[in-house]
């Protein structure tokens, strides 16, 4: 009777809806590890440890495995990972929709981990640019962001390549006379960032939260038209009334994914992870614990596992249960 | 060559011509300054279509060799990794001891001391299980060539042919056929790494093989050996010599590869680390991780050397003593070793380091800015678009315009007609081409006139084959529908080998002369080649933030030391009888320098600016990291979204511009070695 429950329990997770009060579900191979993806940035080895944590509360053993963010998704696939807690919709590799369509990855929900994305600046350049936050300042101090590459437009510090061109597109919508340089990695953003505080010079980048370096530098937002769907279909639609694109980005989503095999071999476990979530309140004191005081993520994440109980217990309980 | 045969005239003619024509006939026919893109065939699918269906077939059997592969992987990890740290350093001081007495065995206490302080012990042991897995597949793949290519002389111009490529298509290209080929984890870096360590094993075994003296060979066939019998009793072993310098070359080349197991993942190893402060843009905590691959690269590379010259063994009885009490360290302070991975001790080094460069910036910056662009404006800008388009009134000053072209072209004309006319036709028609380029710029090209040069080149270079080759090999470049791109790193990487060329080879020749400044450069030059090339690119993004110039100046940094090491080394080389001649002669040390060292070193230095040439197309890819458009960052896209075919096909046409110039170099080369009877 318990294996058809299971079953069942699959069924209505195989159609998409996970439903609220989860359902219990059998724990599997408990004594085979269930190895996690830890990727380059500190934020998501936070997520990765408190799910992983949770895991091992349910009584699985887990493993941390380091891989690649942008392809990661062929070894989810084969089954040599087995989930990986926070991918970027704005950022996510062309490979993971192949993947999924193909079938080897399946999607587990929604971290909630609210992302904001946006043009930003070092909070210094509201001196050399006076009226920011408001974008329409930008229009009139443009030359003083230009450079020996984009005179005589000022110039924008896009999302590397890879990740889509998100500060050209708001550039054109806008109609400000911005020339976005995508940079090649996060790291030359950092830098960019750095370098620009250190010498009090001009920039203007596109950033993201939570990410520690949004404290570590003071970066602030430009505020730009809010984004709804028709700014980005209707050109009628905001400032600009020939383009698109011209207002902020749309939020992104921050979601979770396993190996389709998952839910088969360790039914509890999907569970756990499809319902687990993190808010930012929780991720960005964890991260400035790591980052800024030097705290190992273990020891982070377990003294907030030991005091956040009512957190996730509910959730690893529901599944077990 | 003998000057009135030279075909060095016509073919620069033909090349002046064609530029000529494309330029005039630009406005009518607007194909020739830029291939229509409806010519070009989606070769880039094609090859991503091919792929995949190859590698789906070749899959099971790669899975197979990977899992097969996992086993000793786990054992050097495991041996590496559960040694107590004592006995490792203990072990590598004895080993230093055995090969190189007193000075040997302190650079095996000292490096792998600073290992253990760095606080990287677990990430260190991990690589070093990585690099011992892979040099023993690549020194066999490598030997197993190289036998082959002695063997059989018919394969032996495909096989080299097929070392060059293994050797300059940027590892980046293959890591997502290897990913899909044999799955998640270290032993696709480890593969990567040995298909780019095994070439130099098989160069130097084919070398070592060839010039195995005639009469030990002839002596092994009379005494009745069989051929296998022949090779491996006789011909290996005298030409061990050559195979241990292999030996030495792929170790360096799988130590400078292990960064790019990390960016797969899929293992704890100190590249891994660099990829993370990297990302943080902490130069302090980056160059530290980064220093710990240096180490092991000149402990490994010294010791093997030492390994290589068979000269006075250390007393073996010390070195088991030392080994014994690093045993009895272990027995006595089991309990009580401190955990590798807590040791912080260079921590507020790194930190000082990492403040050290901020305050640089913040304190120079307007002179940094300044600098930039005045490269920017006055040598990389008009490089790339040419002076029409780079001459500005906020760059120059004033509007470039088409009278000044105009007044350009004739000041050429008149200066080449000069030139011709008191006897140095080439050197005219080269300045009136040159002025062309320039006035163009790089990336501007029209394409029939970058065939016909190549042309006209490989011609002279080498003569109708090479020429036929190189047209051949840029013709699949422009039908692939890369060639814009192939255009822009060419000019970037253009740039950096002109400016290696320049500053490294004045840098050699000061070496040459002054031993004391060597013996500085030549450590610099250490680190340069083997630390992970991502630690330069902090500091340059902090000074001269993402752009052309900063991936410029980040090439720069690691291509220059070929042409160092091989300017000096060519100087310092000349045959002392030549040397006393020229002093007897009544020569002063500068005529001696002129016209007997530089001219003898010139063959030399010729294949350093080859190596040069092939480094700075190599560290193209990593160049992408900065922001750079080109090759480099297709490649690097590709990586990201998995598509083989665009990797591939990008990798490839890199490959192609590093064979067509490295053909060329080595072509003029050999010219110069006959010229002078070498």
């Amino acid at each position: 009777m318990k294996l058809f429950l299971t079953g069942a329990a699959a069924v209505a997770l195989a159609a998409g809806n996970v439903p609220e009060g989860a359902q219990a579900a059998e724990l599997g191979a408990v004594d085979e590890p269930i190895r996690l993806a830890i990727n380059e940035w500190t934020g998501q080895h936070v997520s990765t440890h408190v799910g992983g944590s949770m895991l091992e509360a349910a009584g699985y053993r887990v493993e941390y495995v380091t891989a690649g963010y942008m392809n990661m998704y062929q070894a989810i696939a084969d089954g040599e990972i087995h989930a990986a807690l926070e991918i970027w919709s704005s950022n996510v590799s062309d490979d993971y929709g192949r993947k999924l369509e193909a079938g080897g990855v399946v999607e587990l929900g929604d971290l909630e981990l609210e992302a904001r994305e946006g043009i930003a600046y070092p909070s210094h350049v509201a001196e050399i640019c006076p009226g920011l936050p408001a974008w329409e300042a930008l229009a009139d101090c443009a030359s003083r962001f230009a450079t020996a590459e984009t005179l005589p437009m000022g110039r924008l510090v896009d999302y590397p390549a890879d990740w889509g061109t998100p500060g050209a597109d708001r550039m054109t919508g806008l109609a400000l006379p911005f020339r976005a340089v995508p940079a090649g990695s996060e790291g030359a953003l950092i830098a960019e960032l750095r370098a620009s505080t250190e010498r009090e010079s001009p920039l203007l980048i596109v950033f993201w939260q939570p990410h520690w370096a949004m404290s570590a530098y003071d970066v602030r937002f430009v505020d730009l038209p809010v984004g709804e769907d028709a700014c980005f279909e209707d050109p009628a639609w905001g400032p600009n009334p020939d383009a698109v694109n011209d207002c902020d980005f749309a939020p992104s989503r921050i979601f979770k994914a396993a190996w389709s095999g998952m839910r088969e071999k360790w039914p509890a476990a999907f569970e756990i992870l499809s319902n687990y979530t993190l808010s930012v309140e929780d991720q960005q004191p964890m991260m400035g614990a790591v980052d800024v005081d030097g705290g190992s993520v273990e020891e982070v994440v377990a003294s907030w596992m030991a005091a956040n109980g009512d957190k996730w217990r509910p959730v690893v309980d529901a599944a077990l249960n | 060559m003998i000057p009135g045969r030279s075909p060095a005239v016509p073919a620069a003619l033909a090349a002046l011509l064609a530029g000529a024509l494309c330029l005039t006939l630009e406005s009518v026919a607007p194909w020739l300054a830029r291939f229509p893109a409806n010519w070009t065939l989606p070769a880039t699918d094609w090859a991503g279509t091919f792929l995949e269906w190859l590698l789906l077939g070749l899959k099971p059997a790669a899975r197979w060799f990977s899992w097969l592969l996992g086993y000793p992987m786990l054992w050097a990890n495991a041996a590496l990794g559960q040694t107590p740290w004592p006995l490792m350093i203990g072990t590598a001081t004895a080993i230093g001891w055995y090969l190189g007495g007193l000075p040997m065995a302190a650079l095996g206490l000292g490096g792998l001391g600073f290992v253990l302080l760095s606080g990287y012990w677990v990430e260190s042991m991990n690589t070093l299980a990585l690099v011992a897995v892979s040099v023993p597949l690549a020194l066999a793949v490598g030997g197993v060539i190289g036998v082959a290519a002695n063997e059989f002389p018919r394969i032996k111009s495909s096989v080299q042919a097929a070392l060059d490529v293994m050797q300059t298509v940027p590892t980046f290209a293959y890591l997502t056929p290897l990913l899909l080929l044999f799955g998640f984890g270290p032993v696709v870096g480890m593969i990567a790494s040995a298909i780019y360590a095994a070439p130099p094993m098989a160069r130097n075994v084919i070398l070592g093989l060839e010039r195995v003296d005639p009469e030990v060979r002839e002596a092994a066939v009379m005494s009745g050996g069989t051929r296998i019998q022949q090779l491996l009793l006789v011909e290996i072993p005298s030409a061990a010599r050559q195979i241990m310098v292999g030996v030495n070359q792929c170790l360096m080349a799988a130590l400078s590869m292990v960064i790019i197991a990390a960016v797969i993942g899929g293992f704890n190893d100190i590249g891994w680390e660099v990829l993370l402060t990297m990302r943080k843009a902490q130069f302090g905590l980056a160059l530290m991780a980064g220093l710990v691959i240096v180490v092991f690269a000149i402990v490994i590379d010294r010791m093997s050397a030492a390994l290589a010259h068979e000269r006075r063994r250390g007393d073996p009885r010390v070195a088991y003593g030392i080994v014994a009490l690093s045993v009895l360290v272990v027995l006595v302070f089991q309990a009580r070793l401190p955990d590798p991975s807590t040791l912080t001790f260079l921590d507020p080094a790194a930190e000082r380091v990492d403040r050290a460069l901020g305050e640089f910036t913040a304190n120079n910056g307007e002179a940094l800015n300044q600098f930039r662009n005045g490269a920017m404006f006055y040598v990389l800008l008009p490089l790339r678009i040419g002076l029409d388009e780079a001459a500005l009134p906020f760059t120059w000053g004033f509007q470039w315009t088409a009278t000044m072209s105009a007044g350009l072209f004739a000041a050429a004309a008149v200066a080449g007609a000069c030139l011709a006319l008191s006897g140095r036709a080439v050197s005219g028609l080269l300045l009136v081409i040159g002025s062309g380029i320039i006035e163009t710029g790089i990336a501007n090209l029209p394409w029939p006139f970058v065939l016909v040069a190549t042309f006209s080149l490989a011609w002279v270079a080498s003569g109708r084959r090479l020429a036929i080759l190189c047209v051949a090999l840029l013709a699949t470049v422009l039908v692939s529908g890369l060639w814009e791109r192939a255009l822009l790193s060419l000019y970037l990487s253009g740039a950096a080998v002109f400016a290696c060329a320049v500053v490294g080879g004045a840098i050699g020749l000061l070496c040459a002369v002054a031993p004391s400044i060597w013996r500085v450069v030549r450590l610099v030059c250490d680190m340069l080649q083997t630390i992970p090339l991502f630690v330069f690119l902090i500091p340059v993004l902090m000074f001269f933030q993402i752009g052309e110039f900063s991936a410029f100046l980040a090439i720069c940094a690691y291509a220059i030391v070929p042409m160092i090491r091989y300017t000096r080394h060519g100087l310092v080389m000349t045959p002392p009888e030549l040397l006393e001649a020229a002093v007897a002669s009544g020569a002063t040390p500068w005529q001696i320098m002129r016209d007997v060292r530089a001219p003898y070193a010139a063959p030399t230095v010729l294949l350093g600016l080859n190596q040069t040439i092939l480094y700075a197309f190599a560290m193209l890819v990593i160049a992408a990291l900065i922001g750079t458009t080109g090759l480099g960052q297709s490649i690097y896209l590709a990586l990201g979204s998995a598509d083989v075919g665009l990797g591939v096909s990008a990798g490839a046409a890199m490959a192609i511009l590093a064979l067509i110039c490295d053909r060329l170099v080595q072509a003029f080369a050999e010219g110069r070695r006959t010229a002078l009877g070498l």
